[in-house]
């Protein structure tokens, strides 16, 4: 597969938004769209968006992970690309053909027996007869199904829907394959059996979409990972940084009932970012890595000699290490209006895991908190080193010899 | 509409085998299998040829089973078109093909079916001594009466993605139509002394027109108003092209509705 027309993009997503209408219960019917009409409610109303902003190119014979909270998008954008759904707005364009293992077996019919149902599944993803006679032995083999092929599927376990499922959806050899969340299901076998046969699909030069939780997994095999968020691109590329990134946010999102902000707000912290060493901006860093945070702040009036503060707490919100300017022996004469303030951590001596930042601005008697936000920024920190405990202690062993 | 057609011819396959699951679906399990498409005109037959003469029905046997046999198309298409796309929602929120193939594949099931019965029809019919003077109008008229059925269809079958109350407006709509049609009786029976805009209304409809017409092309009929005949096929190529279009507008939006 690496003729001249190779080279370029499978999957091209320009400017794609795709709106749903809600529906607020049950099937709708004519009386409920009467009665929408008169409670001159459009589709405006009812309407939310559950992919917006999306561009991005996937290029031949890259596999592409998606990842996302669930409701963040990622099965409506799939069958998006597998053109069972249309965009609202902007456009999709692939190229070669493409093969779907959205819900495996899906379209198998009960009462026909699995050798009709790998017919069907394969005139629907548009093979003739002919082609898929060739492919058939391959198929029943890989399911290990020969017993039952002629048998109704009804009468078929759900893993014997899966395993045929799956073996149709690779057998018909597609150029593009989607895969929702199907490393999931079937016994550990088929499953290493599936995580081969991607594996040979990739090798194949073959490109690949996959959505999956197991999020170590999907970072082995991809080559790039997708973030979806509440039906926005967050990041796409390197799996381990992007990973990282889902993995801090969703962390952040469990840790929500540790978040408190309050304080008179007379001034406050309107937002911090993070750098690493490069100064580039992530919430991913590794154990003993600097830290570098800048703090964007807002005074209504002008305050004299204010106080920043901050702290860094673990997942379950148990402070680790907290401090301040005056502790730190500086002094800011006074703010007013916008500006910004900087601290470097001179090195994170802490374990792999996730943490909770909090920052506080105010005054210098202590008496009035004019902004605190408490636990309320979640960074994540990779370690290769394996220590027991939270934080990591300088220590060094030694042997003094025989006296 | 031009690349509508070529998409489907390119899938004739799917097209085939969706009728041969639509009738395999339909006999499986039953121990006559595909026999009761050709038993079950036969006791139609045999059944009305038992009533007709105990009730002295001012119709003629043949007259009767050709139309009821031709007007059974219809109500099957009917019937099936209901869940011609819901019924297959699991297709149509996994993969992309063309959605007209599934009412498409839905009228050839029922289609190939009514074939099988007119045969037995046809065998019955020339033992009855009918001409067949007009045979050679056959295809014509069976070609309209299936576009009118896959206009139908795309019309409830797209209705009922959207509103699930499409069956209980069908089956009036369906009881109302059967009497509305010449099926039971012939026009000149109940036409007698209405005046001309009558007959052309009558003649809207255009399951009168295809049934005229069956009855003329097979049997020895009463003489056939050929204009109101063919405005009768053009009401049915009308809905045909409705269908399309009520189709084009809401196909886009099956995989969301699914």
């Amino acid at each position: 597969m690496s003729g001249p027309e190779s080279s370029g993009p499978a999957i091209v997503v320009e400017r794609m938004g795709k709106r749903f209408r809600l529906q607020r219960s049950g099937t709708r019917t004519i009386k409920s769209a009467m009665l929408d009409l008169m409670r001159n409610r459009g589709a405006g109303k009812n309407a939310f968006w559950a992919l917006q902003d999306m561009n991005f190119v996937v290029n031949r014979g890259e596999t592409l992970g998606i990842v996302g909270a669930n409701g963040a998008g990622k099965s409506t954008l799939l069958s998006l690309l597998a053109g069972t759904k249309v965009p609202t707005t902007g456009s999709i364009r692939t190229t070669g053909t493409i093969s779907s293992l959205l819900e495996l077996g899906a379209g198998f019919h009960p009462d026909l027996t699995g050798r009709e149902n790998v017919f069907l599944a394969g005139a629907i993803m548009g093979l003739s007869r002919r082609q898929m006679r060739e492919r058939f032995d391959a198929i029943v083999d890989f399911a290990g199904m020969r017993d039952f092929i002629d048998q109704p599927v009804k009468h078929y376990s759900s893993g014997m829907y899966v395993r045929l499922g799956f073996s149709v959806a690779v057998e018909v050899d597609p150029d593009i394959l989607l895969i929702d969340e199907v490393l999931a299901v079937g016994d550990e076998n088929f499953q290493k059996k599936c995580l081969q046969k991607i594996d040979a699909f990739r090798r194949a030069g073959k490109t690949m979409l996959i959505i999956s939780h197991d999020l170590s997994t999907i970072q082995s095999i991809s080559d790039r990972i997708l973030f979806l968020d509440q039906g926005r691109i967050e990041g796409i590329g390197d799996p381990r940084e992007v990973i990282g990134r889902y993995r801090a946010l969703a962390r952040s999102r469990q840790t929500g009932g540790y978040e408190r902000e309050w304080g008179t707000g007379e001034a406050r912290i309107e937002g911090v970012t993070f750098e690493d060493e490069s100064g580039r901006e992530t919430d991913l860093f590794e154990s003993g890595g600097t830290v570098r945070c800048r703090i964007r702040y807002r005074a209504e009036r002008r305050i004299e000699e204010p106080v920043f503060g901050f702290g860094l707490s673990d997942a379950n919100a148990r402070l680790i290490f907290g401090s301040n300017m005056q502790i730190e022996g500086f002094r800011l004469p006074a703010i007013e209006g916008e500006g910004e303030v900087v601290l470097d951590l001179g090195g994170l001596p802490v374990a792999a895991g996730h943490y909770l930042f909090s920052f506080s601005l105010h005054s210098s008697d202590h008496r009035t908190n004019y902004h605190r936000l408490d636990h309320c920024f979640a960074i994540t920190v990779t370690s290769d080193s394996r220590f027991e405990g939270v934080c990591r202690i300088p220590c060094a062993w030694s042997a003094p010899g025989p006296a | 509409m031009l690349g509508w057609v070529r998409d489907i011819a390119n899938r004739r396959e799917l097209v085939w085998i969706l009728i041969e699951r639509n009738l395999k679906i339909r006999y499986k399990s039953s121990f006559l299998g595909f026999f009761w498409s050709l038993l079950s005109p036969l006791f139609l037959i045999f059944i009305y040829s038992l009533f007709l003469g105990v009730l002295k029905f001012p119709i003629h046997l043949p007259t009767l089973v050709t139309g009821i046999i031709a007007w059974q198309f219809l109500a099957m298409c009917m019937g099936d078109s209901l869940y011609s796309i819901v019924g297959n929602a699991n297709l149509v929120t996994k993969a992309a093909f063309p959605r007209m193939i599934l009412p498409l594949s839905m009228v050839g099931a029922n289609a190939l079916n009514f074939l099988f019965s007119f045969v037995v029809l046809s065998v019955y019919l020339v033992f009855a001594g009918a001409s067949f003077g007009g045979a050679g109008w056959l295809p014509l008229i069976m070609l309209t009466q299936a576009a009118l059925c896959l206009g139908m269809a795309m019309i409830v079958g797209s209705a009922n993605v959207f509103f699930r109350d499409t069956e209980h407006v069908m089956s009036v709509i369906m009881l109302a139509w059967f009497f509305l049609s010449p099926v039971i009786y012939e026009p000149e029976m109940i036409m007698e002394g209405f005046p001309r805009w009558v007959q052309v209304a009558f003649y809207l409809n255009p399951m009168s027109g295809i049934l005229t017409a069956y009855r003329a092309a097979l049997l020895t009929p009463p003489a056939v108003d050929g204009g109101l005949v063919a405005m009768s096929f053009g009401v049915a190529w009308a809905v045909f092209g409705a269908g399309l279009l009520v189709f084009r507008a809401a196909e886009p939006r099956f995989g969301d509705e699914l």
